[in-house]
């Protein structure tokens, strides 16, 4: 079996290959309808429906430009939002549920804190995701999805910008548990 | 001769994979959200923490089931089957391996659904680990998975091998973690902070905390008396700790929905 480490790098081009390949991942059963179609002043990397009649939007950041891209995920939405009853109109076997909410999926190499916020600020159809280049020992690099969880960037506590997406969380202090030296000396010494 | 838009879109858009026909909407209200939790046989630690989580769940105004094999250590493990406090569930099952219990969960998870369809639900659902390396039909049970973990390093490993393999088994499954046995908040975090590690470096998998319970003489007084912990004794450590639990889990379930 290949041994896979982080690491290795894609071109443009690779990463949306793989990307695409790994469709699947982002749950829903999506189905593409369309790739980079233009949108509201630029491209929509995929344009998707998932099996509950929901539209997806899957849009790829470049690194360093996350906040950019949610930014961009917000125009794109309010552009297909506009335009899924004309849509169904047209292709009425599509499976579009107007009345559904966009999904609004936002891929990218790491998102801080900050993005964090201002997606968990926009609702809750904004997902991000992040992808890894994984290198197979081999000539291969692969990617690796994962979403960050989406209780990752919602209340005070985790809003602390962690930086990876496993943050411990907890409100608990050790003096609101209210743990009395007697109690604890019941557990000391094994 | 095209005789609608919708038969000449494909030309500007690509073909869909698989030309299947458009999904029909499900016409069953969502089901409740399954959370598997392994438990190994005898493990009335474990099954006292599911047991007394569900209890707060339903506290905190979620309809809560917790769904278990019948088996020898039935008796051991939890109270009798039934209605419990705050209306609370619990529900045993003839099951012989995941497949059983899987289809056993979704029953149940689409029957409280229809029941209570206002509320957030989850059934929580007791695997036994041995089964897991039989968890091909599975998938249910294995989308989120809760597993418990004291701080100590022996506890831990065995932990991260039990998230290993329920990765091997669901690849997109949502683990979370739920450290016990700690006596301060620092060495519930250390304790997360070293799973989450192990499990990125080598898994390429981030894990979802899910807070700590606090070691409470409460906690071992409940196992004995079978008394729900946060009920008996609400001011308690470990009911603070296990109602966040609660709540964290919550949070996180309403956030799926809305989404």
């Amino acid at each position: 079996m290949a041994e896979f480490q982080l690491g290795g790098a894609l071109s443009g081009a690779e990463l949306r290959e793989r990307v695409r390949a790994r469709m699947a991942e982002f749950g829903g059963a999506l189905r593409v309808l369309a790739e980079n179609l233009l949108g509201a002043d630029a491209a929509i990397d995929w344009v998707a429906v998932d099996a509950q009649g929901q539209v997806a939007l899957v849009l790829l950041g470049l690194p360093g430009q996350e906040l950019e891209l949610i930014a961009t995920g917000i125009a794109q939405r309010a552009w297909v939002g506009a335009r899924l009853k004309d849509w169904l109109q047209l292709a009425p076997n599509l499976g579009l549920r107007p009345e559904a909410k966009i999904r609004l999926l936002l891929l990218g190499a790491a998102f801080d804190g900050t993005a964090r916020q201002a997606a968990s600020a926009l609702g809750d159809a904004v997902e991000l995701w992040t992808y890894r280049c994984l290198r197979d020992g081999g000539a291969g690099v692969d990617i690796f999805l994962e979403r960050i969880p989406p209780g990752a960037h919602r209340s005070s506590l985790r809003s602390q910008a962690p930086p990876a997406a496993s943050t411990f969380r907890s409100d608990l202090s050790d003096a609101k548990l209210g743990l009395s030296p007697g109690e604890r000396a019941e557990f000391e010494g094994g | 001769m095209p005789r609608s838009l919708g038969e000449v879109l494909h030309f500007f858009l690509p073909e869909a994979e698989g030309q299947s026909p458009a999904p029909r909407f499900p016409a069953r209200s969502p089901a409740h959200t399954i959370v598997g939790v392994p438990i190994g046989d005898s493990d009335v630690v474990r099954a006292a923490f599911v047991w007394n989580l569900a209890v707060e769940l339903s506290r905190a105004g979620a309809c809560a089931t917790v769904l278990a094999p019948a088996g020898e250590d039935t008796s051991s493990l939890w109270p009798d089957p039934g209605r419990g406090p705050m209306g609370s569930e619990l529900v045993l099952t003839f099951a012989e391996g995941l497949a059983d219990l899987a289809r056993a969960a979704l029953d149940l998870a689409h029957t409280r659904a229809a029941e209570s369809p206002a509320g957030p639900g989850l059934v929580l659902v007791r695997l036994p680990p041995a089964w897991l390396s039989k968890a091909a039909d599975a998938s249910a049970l294995l989308a989120r998975v809760l597993l418990f973990s004291s701080p100590a390093a022996r506890d831990l490993l065995e932990t991260y091998a039990l998230v290993k393999r329920v990765v091997s088994c669901a690849p997109i499954s949502t683990i979370g973690i739920t450290i016990h046995g700690v006596r301060s908040i620092g060495e519930a975090r250390r304790a997360f902070s070293r799973l989450a590690a192990a499990s990125e470096r080598h898994l390429f998998r981030s894990l979802v905390s899910y807070g700590l319970i606090v070691d409470d003489l409460h906690v071992y007084r409940s196992i004995l008396n079978r008394h729900a912990v946060g009920l008996a004794h609400p001011q308690a450590a470990a009911s603070r700790s296990i109602g966040e639990v609660a709540q964290l889990l919550l949070g996180d379930l309403g956030e799926t929905s809305r989404g």
